[in-house]
């Protein structure tokens, strides 16, 4: 475990000092990666001064769903940025996963050290603004209980998006072809829950509360952040799942990644 | 001469069809996100009947046709000719006796057309069993539509190939291309309607071309412009395809002269 | 002497899935799937001793890199047995690829935009290679392989020649009992290669080292193996030393006769005309069949001759042939 660790922190050496012999193109990554995320919110903020509402939500409260999984995703993305399925799938197309395999140390700490895309910071700092904005203009009560929970809530993301970009990289080992459906679940999943989940119409929402429980992990700890009342009547627990389902759903994942490197390793892909 | 480009255009058209498999995955991603962004636009509506011309029916075609040409426009982001530059093959299409950019012109007319049948015309199908949609009522209004989404096509290309000349210039163009893709999104009316926009953000568009891009079809499509306001819609849409294509020939000039004299 | 490789009656079948054909073929293939069984490796059976320096021939696709994927441990076979090194390949991976070194010539194990020295470190650390041995080892490939000029140097701007020897220093720093080179010569200039032959022998026979070969350029198996294995469509078609791959598949000779006159018609019995012009024909001729003393007396018996020549059956001929016609 110690060696693993040490390992993972000389990949990721590797990789930062990589990303900064380029400064010109890095800093353009960089800019861009906030640039977008920031498009996308100045398109929502800039029609609230028309509607200021969205589902009985005010600005302020949609920004807190929003900087929360822009924070918690762009971490995700830099941390997991190894398993990115597409990145993956290539990666075994073109032998380098072999090359992985046959290094003496474990495959997710080679994996994971194999990537960290620098430039999400970006993204992250972008939605930390975002969050601050929120905590600014809604004026919420924080208790040492909600300081506490916030980080988790943040685990409990990374970990489940994590998962899944886990997921769809291992379905690269029996196809490539099928990505594009995960990809409906991180990046379709991940703008999901950055809006209030009660604007979906009923049969949208059910499917991402019992089939894929992403319910709990923005929008229901945002309820317990903003002291929001309950609309579904949810037991009070509700919004404590979060670390719950991500840990859960990153467990899930990594069984099936073993399933699939067997598989891997019996048929070549 | 027409007819070999009337070929590249084929061939192009052809290829593009058959990425079938591709085309299921994009459509479930389009149908997808479409469904979210009803959701959300219905929600910004609130109790509201009709936001600026955008009836609740429209708003929700308005998502429909955004994604639906996500496709044929390229949307988001495009860089093939920057690659053909940076691999050295544009410099080998010099010595074919064919103009560069009529044929990348014939090339994307053709994966343009096959875009807006297997993603365009399939997706507004699948949609109609989720949304009552709306559609122009007239023949005349079909006419305009056409004719405005073959425009909007032509300012999307020239505005993607004059992104991609930065080629010539730089080994990094493509984040040069991000921004400006990202800018098409948010001027020409892709994430929200340009109409939902305060004044002064419609006012900074109406000096680019994104507009003309897709915001003008749109409007044209739900009827919200009509009349002589069409005519003018339609009059500045093709004059901006004419002053982009004008201006891309003449940095190609340039670009080429730069890739000839430093020998790619 | 220690066997370190065992293989015996060794399969890989895979499945490889059927596509329809024809119009309505995108609906078929959603409904129906049909797939061929293919047995990429056959039933091979073959050890390798410790010490020994072993060239793996074959044609593409005839199941030489399943097998080298077998042996490294990337592949589970579908039956038989393989030990290597004690070890069951691909059961216990990280103890096993820990003692083995690979090196494939087609792609790098370095870090690309990494100094070469740099790349060197991290193998340090994830082989977990004592320092003092990790010195020496470098010290002692450093010369061998004359790495120092670019050793500083990111792998992305080395030569191909350089990017080689990189690597293989690379695949050697932990003191490998055993070493897979995956046509390691491919693509570099003739001293280039040369170079790299040199260092293969030199570590086979000072350090001991097994050596696992594969290579499509035949120079490499004359100048390092005594023994070959040839892989044809699964099955290992020979195991021997390559002296003997001459005698059992190499037997055309070539007899070469210049005439004094022109003559319509040269054929002769026992030798199969190859060519005939300018009063040049040229025989080919198995020496199992007919001794060239038999067939140059049957030739002068007939014409006149003004001069003639025998050419051995070369190995790079040889080998092609039985590539080409697949002999058994």
């Amino acid at each position: 475990m110690r060696q693993a660790f040490d390992i993972y922190r000389r990949l990721l050496g590797v990789q930062i000092r990589s990303q900064l012999q380029y400064r010109v193109s890095f800093s353009f990554d960089l800019f861009s990666a906030i640039l977008v995320t920031a498009t996308e919110f100045a398109a929502l903020a800039l029609v609230f001064e028309r509607f200021e509402q969205i589902g009985g939500w005010t600005l302020g409260e949609v920004a807190f769903l929003f900087g929360l999984l822009e924070i918690s995703f762009g971490i995700m993305d830099m941390v997991f940025g190894g398993f990115d399925p597409q990145d993956f799938g290539a990666s075994v197309r073109h032998g380098s996963f072999d090359q992985i395999m046959l290094r003496p140390a474990h495959l997710l700490t080679q994996v994971l050290g194999s990537q960290f895309a620098l430039r999400r910071l970006g993204r992250i700092v972008f939605g930390a603004g975002v969050l601050l904005f929120a905590v600014t203009v809604t004026q919420l009560d924080w208790t040492l209980a909600k300081v506490l929970y916030l980080p988790l809530v943040v685990t409990g993301m990374v970990l489940f998006f994590g998962g899944l970009y886990i997921v769809g990289s291992t379905i690269t080992f029996w196809t490539v072809e099928s990505i594009e459906a995960i990809n409906i679940l991180t990046y379709g999943g991940s703008y999901l829950i950055s809006y209030p989940m009660h604007i979906y119409q009923n049969w949208l929402r059910r499917i991402f509360t019992y089939l894929v429980p992403a319910i709990f992990l923005n929008y229901y700890p945002v309820l317990y952040f903003l002291d929001k009342p309950d609309p579904f009547g949810f037991p009070a627990f509700a919004p404590f799942l979060s670390p719950l389902v991500g840990v859960a759903s990153f467990v899930a994942a990594l069984a099936f990644w073993r399933f699939g490197v067997k598989h891997y390793q019996s048929t070549g892909s | 001469m027409l007819k070999l480009y009337f070929e590249v255009a084929k061939r192009s058209f052809q290829r593009t069809l058959t990425y079938r498999a591709a085309a299921v995955a994009g459509l479930a991603t389009n149908i997808f996100f479409g469904l979210l962004r009803v959701a959300i636009l219905l929600a910004l509506y609130g109790d509201r009947q009709v936001v600026e011309g955008y009836t609740v029916a429209g708003v929700i075609t308005y998502t429909g046709l955004s994604q639906a040409v996500i496709a044929y426009l390229s949307l988001f982001g495009w860089y093939d000719f920057m690659y053909a530059v940076h691999r050295g093959d544009v410099a080998a299409d010099l010595l074919k006796p064919m103009n560069l950019f009529s044929f990348w012109l014939a090339q994307d007319l053709g994966r343009a057309v096959a875009s807006l049948l297997l993603r365009g015309v399939t997706f507004m199908l699948i949609y109609e069993i989720f949304f009552d949609l709306t559609y122009p009522t007239t023949i005349w209004a079909w006419l305009a539509l056409a004719t405005s989404l073959l425009l909007s096509w032509l300012v999307s290309f020239a505005w993607r190939f004059l992104v991609n000349t930065a080629a010539f210039w730089s080994p990094n163009a493509r984040g040069f291309g991000r921004f400006a893709f990202l800018s098409v999104l948010f001027f020409s009316g892709f994430l929200m309607p340009l109409a939902f926009f305060p004044a002064w953000v419609q006012k900074l568009a109406s000096f680019t071309p994104f507009p003309y891009l897709l915001n003008t079809v749109v409007e044209i499509y739900l009827g919200i412009v009509s009349g002589p306001a069409l005519v003018e819609a339609l009059l500045l849409q093709a004059a901006w395809a004419l002053g982009l294509i004008v201006l891309v020939q003449a940095v190609l000039r340039f670009g080429l002269r730069r890739l000839v004299i430093l020998g790619g | 002497m220690l066997s370190i490789v065992h293989v015996s009656k060794l399969e890989k079948t895979f499945h490889v899935r059927r596509y329809h054909q024809g119009r309505w073929a995108s609906l078929q293939n959603l409904v129906t799937r049909r797939s061929r069984l293919i047995r990429a490796v056959d039933g091979i059976d073959f050890t390798i001793e410790a010490g020994e320096l072993v060239g793996y021939l074959g044609p593409n696709g005839a199941g030489k890199s399943t097998t080298i994927k077998m042996l490294t441990g990337l592949l589970v076979p579908s039956s038989g047995r393989l030990i290597v090194n004690g070890f069951v390949p691909w059961k216990d991976r990280r103890h096993y690829v820990a003692r083995i070194g690979a090196v494939f010539g087609q792609r790098t194990t370095l870090w690309w935009d990494l100094p070469v020295i740099e790349s060197f470190e991290l193998h340090r650390h994830l082989y977990q290679i004592p320092t003092g041995r990790f010195k020496r080892n470098l010290a002692e490939f450093n010369d061998l392989l004359e790495l120092a000029p670019f050793l500083d140097v990111p792998v992305r701007s080395l030569s191909l020649g350089q990017r080689m020897r990189a690597d293989i220093c690379a695949a050697l720093l932990h003191d490998p009992e055993l070493l897979f080179f995956d046509e390691p010569t491919i693509g570099l200039d003739v001293v280039a290669k040369e170079r790299i032959r040199n260092f293969i022998r030199h570590i086979n026979e000072e350090r001991e080292t097994t050596v696992l070969l594969t290579t499509h350029d035949i120079a490499d198996v004359q100048r390092l193996c005594r023994r070959v294995m040839i892989i044809d469509r699964g099955k290992l078609i020979f195991d021997g030393e390559l002296a003997r791959l001459l005698e059992r598949f190499g037997g055309h000779h070539r007899l070469i006769v210049d005439f004094a006159e022109s003559y319509a018609e040269v054929a002769v019995i026992g030798a199969e005309l190859l060519s005939y012009s300018d009063q040049r024909a040229i025989y080919r001729f198995d020496r199992r069949k007919i001794t060239a003393p038999a067939l140059i007396q049957a030739v002068s018996e007939r014409y006149a001759i003004r001069d003639l020549s025998i050419e051995e059956p070369d190995i790079e001929t040889t080998i092609r042939t039985i590539y080409e016609k697949r002999l058994l």
